[in-house]
């Protein structure tokens, strides 16, 4: 508990320093969606409302990637990692504070942009904003859970870039699915719908106990 | 870790002969088959699709318990396995995505539908392709074979996931049910089971063969690293 | 091989058939070791002979291929050997964009010390760095952050130290102090020192062992008393080493 504070508190104040992640992430987060809107034929703009909630999802889901692959290349200079796994403590801790800091900042880009797409979009959240907020932070888990874990591999590969996008992006279709799905509802209704909320928490529950689990492989030599 | 050879040895002639016999006999009940009144010729591609789909599953699933065994057991052969299972379900997967859209050409009278379970099947497809292309792009033996032992348990936790969502849009799915008993028309379930059985054969024997590959491989590159290691000054 | 341990005493550090092998190439080959408990023993070899290799196996970075290692007689437990271990390595582990006390601070927290802010704080005393403690130390000199590093390896007051090469990049009067750290320590901390300078091994060791290309060979205990009898036993065993790989 002490070392996933410790690394918690370390990467939080590394990120503070420069917030180089944290720009790059919400600059590229409301590109994607400024991008996907004009591919959308023109005069649909009632459509294009009612796809807000996916096209958010996506562009949450970009960021993420981009922001994971940071993630691990910072450990690497002067090789921090070793002295990491170093550390006396069960490696899953450090894996759930490596974890915790991504979702962190991951929250915060969604919180943003999520402002700035409700202004472009004419779309009052601020009545469900409590539930999208617990949405946001469900997703984030699990796109955080197994994306750090692979991004603790990915960067240890000779196509660090390439490779985190294409390990992660296909595993990450029940996150997605029902978090786009409770977010369009969300958002249509004031209502949250049940299944799909389920299928996030159970999605977020094993990619923990995989992520926690299999750390200790990844940081192995 | 045993220097012995591989017990696959034996398997490979067993395997290629039941292989051999089921195929032939696979052939035969096909060709004899009814002809579906409504789907007509195209509708023999059910001999095909499903038995294709079993492999691609059986290899994903191998895979993933490969790895597991390997990560539990740290012996080199269960990674032999889970690469071998890995190579040969993609293969069956590419039969069972090309053999679809035929059928679905000549059937909805269209190649492709977003339909939520063609769909997750395209991308346990990928996530497969993906376990391939991180082994090729990690160097050092057993850290290609921790790292890929533990995307591929991944691979295997995400299956029920995604039948899950697939419950979840239920209603939406236009890909047929999995068969039941009575769900085959008269005179369609002995080409249907040899189907099967043909596949499991053939995955079989492909899998023996590409556990043995990956063995001597591992093999010839320990020699050549023992001589290598005398030759060097 | 025992270096200088007492019939009957549990060694410190004991290693049998320790092997490592990187995919075919083989890094290590079957070593046996003892480091009685308060004795440095001097692992040395020319480059790429496996000496960084062994002291990442040692401290459980790395994975063994084969082979048994055990620290007081314990074995399999992993965490608790990381506690007892201090691990000077080839780069600094420190954060470029944390200051020094931050990077200690950090050390201390994860290696669960009781005041990690008071402990940063007399580290940095120690290795006289209290005037660059704030500064990030990605703007610091290769001998500056040598020094960091050596303060975090220390940050637990481990009770084996695994060195490589930590003199590099140190000026004469943190070196000194170094290996006067290192002396005062002996008796009481187990060390393993991997270094290419023969005068300081043969001054702060007492056992020596040379690495060739993953082989090992003890060196007679006699060689360690100077830097020239060490330097004349040193290069006939890298001789040895060699030739028999040859053969």
């Amino acid at each position: 508990m002490n070392v996933l504070l410790a690394v918690l508190r370390k990467d939080l104040l590394i990120e503070w320093r420069s917030r180089d992640r944290l720009v790059a992430m919400l600059v590229f987060a409301v590109l994607v969606v400024v991008v996907l809107y004009f591919a959308a034929p023109p005069g649909q703009e009632e459509t294009a409302r009612a796809h807000v909630p996916g096209l958010l999802w996506v562009a949450w889901v970009f960021a993420t990637v981009l922001g994971l692959g940071r993630s691990f290349a910072l450990e690497l200079e002067n090789d921090a990692l070793s002295a990491l796994a170093l550390a006396p403590a069960d490696r899953g801790w450090i894996f759930l504070g490596k974890a915790l800091a991504n979702v962190i900042l991951v929250t915060t880009v969604q919180a943003l942009s999520a402002v700035a797409f409700a202004l472009a979009f004419g779309l009052d959240l601020w009545p469900v904003a409590g539930r999208l907020a617990c949405l946001a932070v469900l997703g984030a888990i699990g796109l955080c859970s197994l994306g750090t874990l692979f991004s603790a591999m990915a960067i240890r590969t000779s196509n660090r870039e390439v490779m985190l996008p294409l390990l992660m992006l296909p595993l990450m279709v029940p996150v997605l699915l029902g978090a786009v799905r409770c977010t369009q509802q969300l958002v249509a209704t004031g209502e949250l719908p049940w299944s799909p909320l389920q299928l996030l928490l159970v999605t977020d529950g094993v990619f923990l106990i995989i992520s926690f689990l299999g750390f200790e492989y990844v940081l192995d030599e | 870790m045993s220097m012995a050879p591989p017990p696959q040895s034996r398997w490979h002639t067993a395997t290629a002969v039941v292989l051999a016999v089921s195929a032939v006999a696979w052939i035969w009940l096909v060709w004899n088959a009814p002809v579906d009144s409504r789907q007509g010729e195209i509708g023999k591609i059910l001999f095909v699709h499903p038995p294709a789909a079993l492999g691609a599953y059986l290899g994903f699933i191998l895979t993933g318990v490969g790895g597991a065994l390997y990560l539990w057991r740290d012996d080199e052969r269960f990674d032999h396995l889970a690469a071998a299972a890995a190579e040969v379900g993609v293969l069956f997967a590419v039969v069972m995505l090309l053999s679809g859209p035929i059928w679905a050409k000549g059937t909805w009278g269209k190649w492709w539908s977003w339909d939520l379970r063609l769909t997750l099947t395209l991308l346990l497809f990928f996530v497969y392709v993906a376990y391939l292309l991180l082994r090729s792009f990690t160097e050092g033996s057993d850290r290609v074979a921790r790292f890929a032992a533990i995307y591929g348990i991944a691979g295997v936790a995400v299956i029920p996931l995604n039948y899950f969502a697939i419950d979840l849009a239920a209603g939406r799915s236009i890909h047929p049910e999995n068969l039941g008993g009575d769900s085959l028309g008269a005179g369609m379930g002995w080409p249907f089971a040899m189907g099967l059985v043909t596949a499991t054969a053939a995955f079989a024997f492909l899998l023996v063969r590409r556990i043995e590959l990956g063995w001597l491989r591992s093999e010839r590159a320990r020699r050549e690293a023992l001589a290598g290691a005398r030759g060097a000054s | 091989m025992n270096a200088a341990a007492e019939p009957g005493a549990t060694p410190a550090i004991e290693a049998r058939g320790l092997t490592r092998r990187f995919g075919p190439v083989v890094a290590l080959r079957p070593l046996d070791l003892a480091v009685a408990s308060g004795t440095t023993l001097a692992v040395l070899g020319p480059n790429g002979a496996g000496k960084s290799t062994l002291l990442r196996l040692l401290s459980g970075l790395a994975r063994p291929s084969g082979g048994t290692l055990h620290f007081d007689g314990v074995g399999a437990d992993r965490v608790g050997r990381r506690q007892r271990i201090g691990l000077i390595g080839h780069a600094t582990f420190l954060y470029p964009a944390l200051t020094a006390r931050e990077n200690l601070a950090l050390a201390a927290r994860l290696w669960k010390v009781a005041d990690p802010e008071e402990r940063a704080s007399q580290l940095l005393d120690e290795q006289d760095l209290q005037a660059a403690a704030d500064r990030p130390v990605g703007g610091f000199s290769r001998g500056m952050a040598q020094r960091v590093a050596i303060a975090r390896a220390l940050v637990h007051d481990p009770e084996i130290l695994l060195l490589d090469e930590p003199f590099t990049g140190l000026d004469p009067t943190a070196a000194d102090r170094l290996a006067g750290r290192l002396a005062a320590a002996r008796g009481r901390r187990t060390s393993l020192l991997v270094s290419h300078d023969l005068a300081r091994a043969a001054s702060l060791a007492d056992a020596a062992l040379v690495l060739v290309r993953g082989e090992a060979r003890a060196l007679p205990t006699g060689a360690l008393g100077s830097a020239e009898l060490l330097g004349e036993a040193y290069r006939e065993a890298v001789s040895a080493l060699g030739s028999e790989g040859r053969a």
